[in-house]
């Protein structure tokens, strides 16, 4: 039982405060602010972040030195995440954090070699193909086919709540290789998304933006030598895939909920009801749970940097985070009113903090990386395992 | 970072769970808190003390195990898993007590809880609620206690009490007489509350303020202790609930299969192992004298509170009919979980402590 950073984890905190404090000219929610931004701008400017990033060696920061990382562990990752908060999000958070993994476990070294480097330096963004109109929840009901053409294969069907596939330039897919195998029918490719027979439609989300979209594939090439993993293997791929998006993160979340819960504190000491025992309550219970989420994510990032895979467990901490998010933006649109409805463009908004925005994100949060109900199907059957039906 | 227990915690871990699983099942320990007066098995006390669990926390030089705070939550969260009854904590926080106190009688008092001859006890609340109080009516005046303490937990067992006064802690031992103690019967029939009237000799160890800076470095530790112990007990809990939609079956088949029940034991799973986190890394900082152990107490004790009071409720729930009989088990975690949310601090004073540990 051991809780504590090392002095090297703690030296290379000190250092990237130092970096960050040189290197980043603007917090993110002035840009966001900032009415020149529009969507297109506020994306080259992440884009342009995550450059900065890589040339300065904080992206992969666990990734082995060979695959362009920094050789360290999740520990520094985690401790990357939080000091960052300010920062501008990177522009392929979706290949890094999801795509990025996969590589590193089931890629040949060639793909390694071809992909994660332009991954790194923004120069190819990706996003993630998985959902379909018909295969949500149940992911492997997926329909969109891979036939063969010659050596290599031709794409039909249709992807959905595609993040950032407006600003992608290549798309990590799972196609179904054998339509009467259920989960062996499925393989994992990786497809360019600048080419004849795909479509790309931006759709709007209820925050008004559009991170994400549809991708429609009519005769898409899919090159053999793009296929990750062996034909058929592309469900356990995935699997590792959404281990990866669903564990590992809380500490990331974390320093998010650490600075929005002072944000609201703040906000109940301004308008003078931080003495009424009814806001006392609220306040200390989200206090006490963000401890609790703390402590469930230093357990994981433990469990990762022993060198353990995210198993089933990371099913808990994507519930605990993702439903917490909700809770307190929820628990500061009640306490602070209508203050907290004001959109960041708006006068009399909260200064360092998007409350309207944050309200509503928590609205996707428990639907993404498998719904809260799917967390609680997989922790029944496989830690618990009561009977199917 | 390492959440794994060291090696002789885990060893710890096995030697408390062989102990209890073949000394203490239910089936052995609910004769005792039914039908004895104590409330706990007298002989198991004596067993605890000769295989050194009473003095678990202290150090060695005081005859202690040294198992620190941890181990302490490593045996707490074993009792609370089979709903051992009896005083353990309230013992290990009177040693805690006494241990801190400088004086000759009170190490003798010491050696004596810890080999399991004597029990100390402390005797501190003097009303059923749980406000916070200016001062005590209890004093100590010339070698004489005079006043009402109540609830005291397993008072009527006492040998010694360490009784809180307006002038400071004070040591009475129990009168040849024995002690004014009517026993107050309470919804968790395994507790054992009395109230106990003085008028007795005793003496005072230290002065008001030692006294309050003692008790409160044991009162984290009872928080903590209490955290521990729901923990085993919403784990216990869920073990019954998960064995039971394993075997009963209504509408042709097993009800463990219905994906109702799976998810709410699903969401009884993360409460118990959110707890687990959350109350070893209070232990871990408490043990480390961590500025940060106050907050992380606080919230474990709180959250461990609400969480053991939802599984151990919810497992009545799921067991159904059988669920509200007094010959199944559920009653006795729910019970047990109940008296642990209120003492120790209770849920809302967790809450307020850790809003003002952080300046708020």
């Amino acid at each position: 039982m051991d809780f504590h950073f090392s002095e090297e984890q703690q030296q290379f905190r000190m250092e990237l405060r130092a970096w960050l404090k040189e290197n980043l000219e603007r917090p993110w929610i002035e840009e966001l602010r900032d009415p020149k931004n529009d969507e297109k701008k506020l994306f080259d400017i992440r884009r342009n972040w995550q450059a900065k990033l890589n040339e300065s060696g904080y992206l992969g920061i666990h990734w082995p030195k060979e695959w362009g990382g920094r050789g360290l562990t999740v520990v520094e990752n985690a401790i990357f995440a939080a000091e960052a908060i300010h920062a501008p999000p990177i522009a392929s958070r979706v290949g890094i954090n999801l795509l990025g993994p996969a590589l590193i476990h089931h890629a040949t070294e060639e793909q390694r070699r071809r992909f994660i480097p332009k991954m790194l330096s923004g120069e190819e963004v990706w996003c993630q193909g998985f959902s379909e109109p018909d295969a949500g929840s149940d992911l492997a009901a997926l329909r969109t086919r891979a036939e063969l053409d010659g050596e290599d294969f031709r794409l039909e069907g249709q992807k959905v709540w595609t993040t950032f596939a407006p600003w992608s330039d290549w798309i990590f897919v799972l196609a179904r290789t054998d339509p009467d195998d259920r989960y062996g029918g499925i393989t994992f490719f990786l497809v360019s998304l600048h080419q004849e027979g795909i479509d790309v439609r931006p759709i709007r989300q209820i925050t008004g933006e559009s991170e994400f979209g549809e991708v429609f594939f009519s005769g898409a090439l899919a090159k053999r030598e793009h296929i990750v993993g062996a034909i058929g293997e592309g469900w356990k791929i995935a699997m590792t895939v959404l281990a990866y998006e669903r564990g590992s993160m809380s500490l990331a979340h974390l320093a998010r909920f650490d600075h929005y819960l002072k944000d609201l504190v703040d906000g109940v000491r301004e308008n003078g009801s931080l003495q009424r025992a009814d806001v006392r309550e609220k306040i200390a219970r989200l206090m006490v749970e963000k401890e609790v989420l703390r402590a469930n994510g230093y357990r994981t990032l433990a469990t990762l940097a022993s060198g353990q895979a995210p198993g089933p467990e990371a099913s808990l901490e994507k519930i605990f985070w993702s439903e917490y998010s909700r809770r307190l933006a929820d628990g500061a649109l009640d306490l602070l009113g209508l203050q907290a409805h004001l959109l960041v463009r708006s006068p009399h908004a909260r200064p360092h903090m998007d409350w309207a925005q944050e309200a509503l994100y928590s609205r996707a949060v428990t639907i993404y990386a498998g719904s809260s109900e799917i967390q609680r199907n997989i922790i029944s059957k496989r830690i618990l395992k009561l009977p199917s039906s | 970072m390492q959440f794994e227990l060291n090696e002789n915690h885990a060893l710890l871990k096995t030697s408390i769970r062989e102990f209890l699983e073949k000394e203490s099942p239910l089936a052995k320990s609910r004769p005792m808190m039914e039908e004895t007066q104590e409330g706990f098995s007298k002989e198991l006390y004596a067993e605890l003390g000769d295989l050194g669990y009473l003095g678990l926390t202290l150090s060695e030089s005081e005859g202690g195990g040294a198992a620190g705070v941890i181990g302490l939550a490593v045996v707490l969260e074993e009792m609370g898993r089979v709903a051992f009854p009896g005083p353990f904590l309230d013992l290990v926080l009177a040693e805690e007590t006494l241990c801190r106190v400088k004086d000759q009688q009170a190490s003798q008092f010491l050696q004596e809880t810890v080999s399991g001859r004597k029990k100390v006890l402390l005797a501190r609340s003097e009303a059923l609620d749980d406000l916070e109080r200016s001062s005590l009516q209890t004093r100590c005046d010339q070698d004489t206690i005079r006043g009402t303490k109540l609830p005291v937990s397993y008072g009527a067992s006492a040998d010694v009490l360490l009784v809180t006064t307006a002038e400071g802690l004070a040591l009475v031992p129990r009168p040849e007489e024995g002690w004014k103690a009517t026993s107050l019967p309470a919804l968790d029939h395994a507790q054992r509350f009395v109230e106990i009237s003085l008028d007795s000799p005793g003496r005072l160890l230290t002065d008001k303020q030692r006294a309050d800076t003692i008790l409160q470095e044991v009162d984290q530790l009872g928080a903590l202790g209490a955290s521990a112990l729901m923990l085993g007990l919403m784990e216990g809990s869920l073990e019954l609930t998960l064995d039971y939609l394993k075997e009963r079956k209504a509408f042709g088949r097993t009800i463990g299969s219905f994906q109702v029940l799976q998810h709410r034991a699903a969401d009884m799973w993360i409460r118990v192992e959110s707890s687990r986190s959350a109350v070893y890394r209070a232990a871990w900082a408490l043990e480390n004298k961590l500025e940060e152990a106050s907050l992380l107490v606080a919230s474990a004790k709180a959250y461990s509170g609400d969480s053991a009071r939802f599984v151990c409720g919810e497992t009545i729930q799921l067991f159904g009919g059988v669920g509200y009989t007094w010959e199944y088990d559920p009653h006795i975690y729910y019970k047990r979980v109940k008296t642990l949310e209120q003492l120790y601090g209770s849920t809302r004073n967790q809450l307020e402590a850790a809003l003002q540990s952080q300046g708020i």
